[in-house]
This record gives structure tokens, sequence and C-alpha cells, in this order.
């Protein structure tokens, strides 16, 4: 038998689209708990649990990571954007109006994680292949099939 | 889910070290991404687990450095990292290759190089190259700071030599011979966020179509990484016609089956590596 453990609480600070948090919380709580459960969040979903699927991309100092991979405590000090923060002034992202436009939405659940790798990818590199793309959104898993237009919405997006 | 736990961001080797000889239930983690899937999926492996020490922030552990003979990668670099350094895809090419090849980019932000050998499944990408670049290991406890080859460091599957108390600081790479050509092969069962099935890496030293030295590993079709020494033997000397390259092809499958004995996968996987071995030899050796 395992002994419970007393867990000590973590004290984290981070920056949330730009907006700076502080928290206490347990130390066996991933980043996506932090995110829908405390912060109320929910444009990050959750599907695998285990780094797989890309529902719960969100992007950590410029990088995209899966949220249900990080623990609490790893996030303390970093620059965390989500779903939420794509939007300016309740303006919708340029790509996010050409997933609506090309058809890149079935049932929305991989949406975020896809918006988001894609935005990482455009921000590194601002003119990619259409293979960097796919290399770009192959750790985001869309069970509607909807890959072609999904890599189209994000060709589209190319300036 | 993830079990009752406590965390702690260790700032210096040494603190990390001092924390981990304090708790046998300690475990340090860098990118996670086999810990948590671990906790997840309630894996035998991560049940003892009750401190986490994060190694993230120790910048000793973060660096990439170039010597005269040699490269040093610090533990907590990742794959990304790894890419995107100039250094890297300079003078160890199969490496990234072999890393470009692991899980997504998000896992590959995360998870480090180092992670990946010391978690040491069968399929760990980075494994058969660095076993071809004769890489090195420095392990540091509080009592010594030491450094063995990569191959001796690999015991079984998820099992090494490292013990509870000892931290992987950075792997050494030496600096290999500018006439040395290689490449590395990856088979999965599909083309992106593959688990291997397959993995081989090979360099080669040629001196006027005759073999001057030659390293060859093979990953996840043996159980955990290995270099093929007596194949390496009997290919040096040899001229690298295709006859040759086919009966070395034979004799490299032979003795994986030696290895692994009869599987049910034998009679595909035979074949496949075979022929794998043999196209990669070929496009070395008629670069």
């Amino acid at each position: 038998m395992s002994k419970i453990v007393k867990m000590k609480k973590v004290k984290i600070k981070f920056y949330l689209n730009g907006e700076e948090f502080s928290l206490v919380t347990e130390p066996n709580r991933r980043l996506i708990d932090l995110l829908r459960e405390d912060l109320g969040l929910t444009g990050t979903k959750e599907g695998c649990a285990i780094g797989e699927c890309g529902a719960c991309t969100v992007i950590i100092d410029g990088k995209t990571a899966n949220s249900c991979l990080v623990i609490a405590g790893q996030v303390d000090g970093c620059k965390i954007m989500t779903i939420e923060g794509i939007v300016t002034n309740g303006k919708l992202h340029p790509l996010q109006e050409n997933f609506l436009k090309y058809g890149a939405i079935q049932c929305g659940f991989c949406t975020p994680g896809m918006v988001l790798s894609s935005y990482a990818l455009l921000q590194e590199n601002s003119h990619p292949t259409e293979d960097e793309i796919k290399e770009a959104i192959a750790g985001n898993l869309c069970r509607c099939t909807g890959y072609k237009q999904i890599i189209e919405a994000v060709r589209k997006s190319i300036r | 889910m993830i079990p009752q736990l406590n965390f702690v961001k260790a700032n210096t080797v040494l603190s990390a070290i001092k924390l981990l000889s304090s708790d046998k239930n300690a475990r340090l983690i860098a990118g996670g991404t086999d810990v948590i899937p671990g906790f997840q999926i309630e894996s035998k492996r991560f049940k003892d687990v009750k401190l986490l020490i994060d190694i993230n922030s120790i910048k000793e552990l973060k660096t990439i450095k170039r010597f005269k003979d040699r490269i040093e990668i610090g533990s907590a670099v990742t794959f990304s990292e790894l890419i995107t350094s100039n250094i890297i895809q300079s003078e160890f090419p199969l490496l990234v290759n072999a890393a470009s090849t692991v899980g997504s980019v998000q896992i590959r932000n995360l998870a480090t190089l180092a992670g990946n050998f010391i978690n040491n499944a069968s399929c760990a990408d980075s494994v058969p190259p660095l076993l071809v670049y004769n890489a090195r290991i420095e392990i540091r406890s509080l009592k010594e700071t030491r450094q063995i080859s990569l191959e001796k460091f690999l015991l079984e599957p998820y099992r090494t030599k490292l013990k509870k108390n000892e931290i992987v600081t950075k792997v050494v790479l030496p600096l290999t011979n500018k006439n040395v050509k290689g490449d590395f092969y990856k088979l999965g069962r599909r083309r992106a966020v593959a688990i291997s099935r397959i993995s081989l890496a090979v360099l080669v030293e040629l001196d006027n179509s005759i073999i001057k030295d030659i390293r060859i590993a093979s990953g996840a079709v043996t159980p955990i990484g290995v270099r093929f020494y007596d194949l390496e033997k009997f290919a040096i000397g040899e001229k690298v016609d295709s006859d040759f390259l086919k009966k070395l092809s034979i004799e490299l499958g032979k003795t994986i089956l030696k290895v692994t004995g009869l599987r049910w996968s034998s009679p595909y996987k035979l074949q496949v590596v075979q022929q794998m071995f043999y196209q990669l030899l070929e496009k070395v050796c008629n670069e």
C-alpha cells in the first residue's frame, strides 16, 4: 500500500494571454485543469490526457505544448497563450476567419489546438510549405477528417 | 489521474541531487512526456513517485556547448532545441533526423534528449544515432561525477544504470571525422507521430570504395538500442559493391534474429529490416 502524501500547495505566477495571474494550487494539478476549472477558459479542450491528440494545445513561451502534460509548478514564470488570447478586441484572428471561411471546422473539438499549432507555425515561419503545415499540425488529431480544409485555411492565412 | 505528490523546482544540479538523495520516492522531471502519461495510464513504473523535482530551471542543463573534440548537450535540452541547433545540424545530422521524428511538435517542445534514453523504451528514437556517434553520459551524485558510454548505460527495456540518487547532467558526443557519412531510418505504422517499429542508424567512412570504418545500430526491432560490433568488423576492409551490401544486410537480419529470437512478427520484420538496411547502405555509400 502506498502512503497518502501530504501535499504542499505550490505558489505560481504566470502571464496568461497578456495578463498576470497568481495562483496557489495543489502540486498535482495540470495546466489544463488550471485553465478550465480555475480560470474558466474552456476553449482549451481535453481529449486523450496523454499528449497524443493535441486538443489541449496551448502556447508556452512561444512554443506549443500539450497542457495535459504540464503540471502547475512548471508554468511558474511562463508566458502562456490559449485560444482565448488569439482574439484582439473581440475580433477573430485571420486564421480563425479562414477556418470558418474554408469549412475547417466540423465538431470543433480539435479547432482551438489546430488554430494554435498553425499560429505558432506562422510566427516561426511566415511562408510554410504544405508539408511544413502538415508537420506542424501532426500532433493535432481531427476525427471529423477535415484535414484538407484545415490545411487550406492555414495556407490562405499566409501573408 | 495524477497521484498525490509534491513538486519542487531545483535551481542547481547540487540542489537537485540533494533533494533526490533525501527522498527515495523522488523522481526528476524535465519534459514530463513519459512521467505524466505514465501516471495517467497508472503505469507501475511511476507508482512510487511522491516528489517531482523539476530540472528545467537549471541553466547548466539547458546548454549545448562546443569543444575542440566534442559537443556536450545538457540533459534538459529539448528535442526542438536540438533540431534547431546549428552545431548539431552540422556535426550530428543523424541525431537531428531522428529527433525530428519523435512525437509531435508539442511533444518535441517539451521532451528532452536525455529523457528519451533514460526512459529507455525499445523504440527510443534517439538511441541508434547516439550509439553510432559513440555517445557518453555524464552522471553526478553527491559522491562523484562519472562518465560512461551510452551503450553501457542502457541495460534492458526501461532500465538503465542510473541510481536513485544520481542525475544525468549531459551527453558527450565526440566529433566525427569529416569523411564519415551516414543516415538514420525509422519505420513506424504511420508517417507522423509514430512509434518506431524498426529504426536503423549507420555511419560509414570509405576509402576508394573500401569500408575503412563502419558503425551500425538498431532500435525498436531489438529489445533496446544496440551496436553490432561483429558485423562492423566483418565489413571493414570490404568493397562496397552491391553484392557485399546485400550480404551485409542479410547478416544484419540474421544477427537481429539471434538477439530477438523468433517472434510472430519475424517473417515480416526480418525481410523489412534487411531491405531497409540495404537501401540505407546503398544511399550512404553512393552519396
